[in-house]
């Protein structure tokens, strides 16, 4: 069977290749590209400081780069986006007398260890020797002249990109998000730790909707209205809501199971949901022989949408700060309930998945159109199917529903984040593609 | 009810005697250091302790990573400080080793050694005075030349020869691309012409750091626990292959009651915790270390973690100023104080440089009090090292009856405490014995009763991170001055009690009645 992982070996190995021919300089672009957002992907799902909000942050910071450093060269699609967002400050003067491959070589060579330099030994290795054996790639017939001028060009850009990334309240992680210090909520309804997990006694990032958002006014922009008013009274809509997470749980279909997983992304064991995202974009690009300036757009815009996404999210689950379905089960329906995947730990709502995956849906769209059938191979390797999807929003409607499936999110949590996603992406859409 | 258990563990803990530690790696003569580059070796660097001299003292190996592995002769006095020097010419010595476990393979009473290495593994026989050879081939023993990483030795039914289980990590050629490329776990099974057949491969490997053959449900086969690094795996999680004799191993499944758990498997630490007589398993990981129960009954595998309500989580340094979390690697429960309850100790340290964890993180000793929860007491006992751990033992070193520590750190000097505890409680060391085949009585469950309280081990080979032990078995016993005691031998037949007076060594014949041994030494 031919996997993720032998395909990425194969092309790995082809990077070392000597080139027989000189292929065109999109190939060589896109092959630079792929390599470095592969290997982003691995460093996502194996470095433990990428939760998903975090994660989400620096697809952002990275795929900005990428587009920038094309942009610069002379050969990005679109022109540049940084103007159009809250970045506060001023790329280097573009030079299209730059190569493009060389320049977003150095541009990424530099970022992804800026922005995920968290990764441990195995991870670092890696990144050395993707510079390396994509540097060879990327600058292979370029007299020395030319080669360093790239260069010079794309490690600025890179460097303005990671000096603005240090001021948006996302730059230090510390204790993988987790406070030390936590104070249990004073209502019935709040959000207690569901895990046994020492670490996880706090929820994870409390202040991340705080963060400074690229396109968003601000973490409160796209609000949205209280869930159901909580109550224990079974005649409520609130117990309504859990009653149907429950009963779901009890009749799951095979096929309600593997949409659960197939969504699941569990930071550490996954690239998280925004890499889920980044992927089938990825895979896009690969299946459509895109132009390496229209992936690393689009890799952008998906970054600040998610991003983004994250960051209103996150705004919403503290304002309102709500248990999970687990925690209100086991004390009011059933107390041996078990919820099909893991209940992450932080609020309820709204759905962060959801609220990214209607963001990302919304600029999906816009840049490749509706319908847009494509085939999503995200976890080929951890052995789920591959799934087809005919639209961007179907895919984000099934991530959505599938916390429901999972039993860690209510009805209103998931409808809303999808609301909310959407909010975030237009916003994005009016901002960067108008 | 979990929660219930909890309130009530966390409700009233109870005081608990401190044990004292005193530094000794100096007395002990012993300079040693787990080294090779970051990547390479950034697993492993286990120490093995056994008696390869025949004092009955415990000795004791010790990974070397891309040095030599050394092996250290004890001549510690009974009660005495610590004394080893190191042993040349050993044909142990090997380089590229991550570690070793002791086990008497061929029968003849003395021990063996299995090194592990970052390349083909090898099966030391013990020729006695601390000499091995390589019996790698003469036993058709294929050590294949890969990662190893994880060790454990299982008597089958019928066999006078043990089965060995290997787990090996990543694909180490795949340096640039190392995820998704977890090697297989080997079984090997002993040949009806001797040595052993070709090794069967048990498939999907996950990146296994630690391994044990145990009777989880004591139905009379041990089953192999595996514990796996989800750094590297795909689609992978914890595995239990159900062994039956003459069968190819199969895993247990979701539907017989294994609930699928991914952590980053480093090691496995194994003793009945909670009082009903089956193994309980702590599984050291990153942040989020497992202390795994028995859930139900024991028809299904069905396991409940109870580390958060028995304060044994041990996620976080408990010093310094960090809130980084915690790495941790071997891990052993051993009754550090002689107040009959089974205590941890954990070695922690960073993989290298990673920035999401401590950098200074020290090893843990957790101390159990009587109502079954655990305090963090390694501070106040003397043993708060930040080096960085991979390897350890507790292990009586100087014939005392109390249980030293030993640490085998990364690019650092391996560390030995020895313990000094004022006023401990009463102890036992017992050595069960089997006339051939399987001498050392794997497999076997050691009963031993004293006051009101029934303390039950599986004896195994394997768990930890690196390395075990093999020999005496220590209980301690608080104040009762005897113990009644008897073995359920590997077959399942259970021996008669024996009254046995406590501070002293016992032999425990299958066929015989205890024997009284002198100190060792």
């Amino acid at each position: 069977m031919t996997t993720r992982r032998h395909v990425l070996a194969t092309a790995a190995a082809a990077a070392l290749l000597p080139r027989t021919a000189r292929a065109g300089d999109d190939d060589r672009s896109r092959t630079v590209l792929m390599g470095w957002y592969r290997l982003v992907l691995e460093l996502v799902r194996h470095t433990p400081t990428y939760s998903p909000p975090v994660a989400a942050r620096a697809f952002a910071w990275l795929g900005l780069t990428a587009h920038e450093a094309l942009v610069a060269a002379g050969a990005g699609q679109g022109g540049s986006l940084s103007a159009r967002t809250n970045l506060p400050a001023t790329l280097p003067a573009p030079d299209a007398g730059c190569d493009p491959t060389a320049t977003l070589h150095a541009a990424l060579s530099q970022a992804v260890p800026d922005h995920f330099g968290n990764t441990g030994p195995t991870g670092q290795r890696a990144m050395v020797a993707m510079a390396d054996r994509l540097g060879t790639r990327a600058t292979a017939g370029l007299d020395p002249d030319a080669a360093a001028r790239a260069a010079s060009l794309g490690r600025a850009v890179a460097t303005t990109v990671f000096a603005a990334s240090q001021g948006d309240g996302g730059a230090t992680v510390e204790n993988l998000g987790f406070p030390p210090v936590w104070q249990a909520p004073a209502w019935p309804g709040g959000w207690v730790p569901t895990s046994t997990i020492g670490l996880q006694q706090a929820p994870l990032l409390p202040a991340w909707g705080t963060n400074r958002p690229f396109v968003l006014a601000s973490g409160a922009d796209c609000g949205l209205p209280p869930p159901p008013a909580f109550s224990t009274d079974p005649g409520s809509a609130f117990y309504a809501e859990a009653l149907e997470v429950h009963q779901v749980s009890q009749s799951l279909t095979d096929e309600q199971k593997i949409v659960a997983r197939f969504w699941s992304d569990d930071p550490m064991l996954s690239p998280t949901p925004p890499g889920h995202w980044v992927t089938i974009v990825l895979d896009i690009g690969d299946r459509d022989s895109l132009p390496a300036a229209r992936i690393a757009q689009a890799l952008a815009i998906l970054g600040i949408a998610v991003s983004d996404g994250f960051i209103a999210n996150w705004h919403e689950k503290y304002r309102y700060d709500l248990l999970r379905p687990v925690t209100y089960i086991r004390a009011h329906i059933d107390p041996a309930w078990q919820p099909l995947l893991i209940t992450p730990p932080f609020p309820e709502y709204p759905s962060g998945h959801s609220t990214q995956s209607g963001a990302a849906a919304a600029v999906l769209t816009a840049l490749f159109g509706d319908p847009f059938p494509f085939d999503d191979a995200t976890h080929e390797d951890d052995g789920l199917p591959v799934r087809s999807f005919a639209s961007f929003a179907e895919a984000a409607r099934e991530a959505a529903i599938s916390r429901l499936y999972g039993g860690i999110h209510f009805r209103a949590a998931i409808e809303q984040g999808l609301a909310q996603g959407d909010c975030v992406g237009r916003a994005v859409i009016a901002r960067l593609l108008a | 009810m979990k929660t219930a258990l909890a309130t009530l563990l966390l409700a009233a803990p109870a005081a608990a005697q401190t044990p004292l530690y005193v530094p000794a790696t100096e007395e002990a003569g012993i300079t040693h250091a787990y080294t090779g580059d970051e990547w390479g070796y950034m697993v492993g660097g286990g120490v093995a302790a056994f008696d390869c001299s025949g004092d009955a003292l415990p000795d004791l190996w010790m990974a070397g990573g891309d040095g030599p592995a050394t092996l250290w002769r004890n001549s510690s006095t009974s009660g005495g400080p610590l004394s080893f020097a190191p042993v040349t010419g050993s044909g142990a010595d090997l380089s590229q080793a991550t570690g070793a476990w002791p086990v008497d393979i061929d029968g003849d009473g003395i021990t063996d050694l299995a090194v592990l290495r970052v390349g083909p593994d090898k099966l030391l026989r013990g020729l006695g005075d601390c000499r091995f050879d390589d019996a790698s081939a003469a036993l058709g023993f294929d050590g294949h030349d890969l990662w190893s990483t994880a060790f454990s030795a299982t008597w089958e039914a019928g066999q006078t020869w043990p089965t060995l289980a290997i787990g090996t990590y990543i694909d180490r050629m795949e340096d640039a691309f190392p995820w998704g490329s977890c090697t297989e776990t080997w079984l090997y099974r002993p040949s009806p012409a001797g040595g052993y057949a070709p090794p069967l491969a048990l498939e999907p490997g996950h990146c296994a750091l630690s391994i044990l053959f145990t009777d989880w449900a004591r139905r009379g086969t041990p089953d192999l626990r595996v514990s796996n690094d989800r750094e590297y795996y795909k689609g992978g999680q914890e595995q239990l292959w159900r062994m039956d004799p003459g069968a190819a191993p199969r895993l247990y499944s979701e539907a017989e009651g294994w609930a699928r758990l991914r952590i980053w498997g480093m090691g496995i630490a194994s003793a009945d915790i909670t009082g009903d007589g089956l193994p309980d398993y702590f599984l050291t990981s990153m942040a989020d270390n497992r202390l795994q129960v028995l859930a139900g009954d024991p028809s299904r595998p069905a396991f409940r973690d109870d580390a958060f309500a028995r304060g044994a989580t041990a996620h976080r340094p408990h010093t310094g100023n960090t809130t980084a979390p915690s790495t941790a690697w071997h891990a052993e429960f051993g009754d550090v104080n002689n107040d009959g309850r089974a205590d941890l100790f954990i070695a922690k340290g960073n993989v290298a440089r990673m920035p999401d964890f401590a950098l200074e993180d020290p090893n843990n000793l957790l101390m159990q009090r009587p109502d079954g929860t655990f305090v963090e007491v390694s501070v106040a006992a003397g043993t708060a090292s930040t080096r960085t751990a991979r390897g350890g033992a507790l292990v009586d070193l100087n014939a005392d009856g109390l249980l030293d520590m030993v640490a085998v750190n990364r690019w650092d000097g391996a560390e030995v405490w020895r313990n000094a505890t004022p006023s401990p409680g009463n102890w036992l060391m017992l050595m069960p014995r089997q006339d051939t085949g399987n001498r050392d009585a794997i497999g076997a469950f050691v009963e031993v009763r004293s006051a009101n309280r029934t303390e039950t081990r599986e004896l195994w080979v394997g768990g930890g991170h690196g390395g075990g032990q093999l020999g005496w078995r220590h209980f301690g016993l608080g104040a009762s001055d005897r113990a009644e005691v008897r073995v359920i031998w590997p077959d399942g037949t259970p021996g008669p009690w024996h009254t046995l007076p406590a501070n002293g060594w016992w032999v425990l014949p299958r066929d015989g009645v205890p024997v009284a041994a002198p100190p060792p030494g």
